[in-house]
């Protein structure tokens, strides 16, 4: 809908408009368009601004109209991002990517740490599937039941996806340990290389505790974060019914169902799939 | 429920428009903060639901023969934050003077 005005703004703040509307989400842009002409406008008219400070406040308005855009753009990927598998991937490649950045610069260029980089990772190398082992028979006491897992393309994505994951925390956790070890280097020569394992131990342990913990926090279907959780049950009545804690997937994928403490009658979390009515009630428009 | 906890210039803001202050350029003008901190903060404010938006009638900009303007007003629970940030900042409530009409 257009809404023409009263006497046209001003070439350059057509121009800007024309140009920072692009940064605006497409359902949103008329609607922005619309606030900003009005917005110059008064600012172009209004009667208590004085004409030595329309220089100043054109400039102030300019720049408010390009962060209110580009406020609009980030709060929609946040909505859309938001717990997603892809924001944990790209989160975690992204500190990967700060590390070596750090690392490069403690150590002074790329061949200094390539070769101290490839003389630690034969460490590692050692230590790294004891971790995992450790970590793995750790985590096994805590599973989710396996009722209704849904369709196989699912779980795929799931081990994919966790998999990938579980590389890059080791990567993460590997660079961090050299990252962190480096003035151990110049302080205590001797036992720097043993740091440098010991770092690489306490990191990967939390690295992968934190990986199977958000693993079952996620949607069995679309591997999102799972949201609002709420507790059910009392506590105090702990050895005569079920207490724990519900969350659910954003996207009414399903429900899981965390015990508080393991009883017989319920050791694991549960997942349930698919509640009906909840797509009416998630998706009102579909 | 609890009141959300507010930045300072959030909390100017908030003020501002629970004083009367209805529009963006207004409410620049009256608090001197930048554009760049005032539009970004109308929108968190709306999305938390401490403010909401409504556009001027048609009519009645025509009337003015000016464009219509998006006007915000405070909702109960924007009300209700407002009377916390100014018992929390009481410098506030001499900061800003109340519109007149």
């Amino acid at each position: 809908m257009s809404h023409p005005l009263p006497s046209p703004l001003s070439l350059f703040d057509r121009t800007l408009l024309r140009f920072v509307q692009n940064l605006v989400p497409a359902s949103e842009r008329a609607e922005w368009l619309r606030a900003w002409q009005a917005e110059l406008w008064h600012m172009h008219h209004c009667g208590r601004t004085r004409r030595a400070g329309i220089f100043r406040l054109s400039i102030d308005l300019s720049i408010g109209l390009v962060l209110d855009a580009l406020w609009l753009r980030t709060d929609r990927w946040r909505l859309r991002f938001s717990g997603t598998p892809i924001l944990c991937i790209a989160s975690l490649l992204g500190l990967c990517l700060f590390s070596t950045l750090f690392a490069l610069v403690l150590y002074a260029g790329g061949h200094v740490l390539g070769l101290h980089l490839g003389k630690q990772a034969e460490h590692c190398l050692f230590a790294a599937p004891l971790i995992i082992f450790v970590s793995v028979a750790r985590a096994s006491s805590n599973h989710v039941e396996p009722i209704s897992t849904g369709k196989r393309i699912h779980w795929l994505n799931r081990q994919f996806f966790f998999a990938l994951k579980t590389l890059l925390v080791l990567l993460l956790t590997f660079l961090l340990s050299v990252d962190v070890s480096r003035p151990g280097y110049t302080l205590m020569p001797n036992f720097a290389d043993l740091f440098q394992i010991l770092f690489f131990v306490i990191f990967t342990l939390l690295g992968l505790r934190w990986s199977f913990h958000d693993q079952q926090q996620r949607c069995k279907h679309c591997l999102r974060s799972l949201a609002t959780p709420a507790r059910v049950g009392p506590p105090s009545y702990n050895l005569l019914e079920w207490n724990g804690t519900e969350q659910i997937c954003k996207e009414g994928h399903g429900l899981l169902s965390v015990p508080e403490m393991e009883t017989s009658w319920r050791q694991s979390s549960q997942w349930i799939d698919h509640i009906p009515g909840w797509d009416r009630a998630l998706h009102p428009a579909h | 429920m609890s009141t959300p906890r507010l930045s300072h210039s959030a909390a100017l803001i908030l003020k501002a428009l629970s004083l009367g202050y209805c529009f963006g350029f207004d409410v620049m003008e009256v608090t001197g903060l930048p554009s760049g901190t005032v539009y970004p903060a109308l929108r968190r404010l709306e999305r938390d639901a401490l403010v909401e938006s409504k556009w001027e009638s048609e009519q009645d900009a025509a009337d003015g023969q000016r464009p219509a303007r998006r006007y915000y007003q405070v909702t109960r629970a924007g009300k209700a934050a407002a009377l916390a940030v100014t018992e929390r900042y009481p410098l506030l409530a001499r900061l800003l003077p109340e519109k007149h009409s």
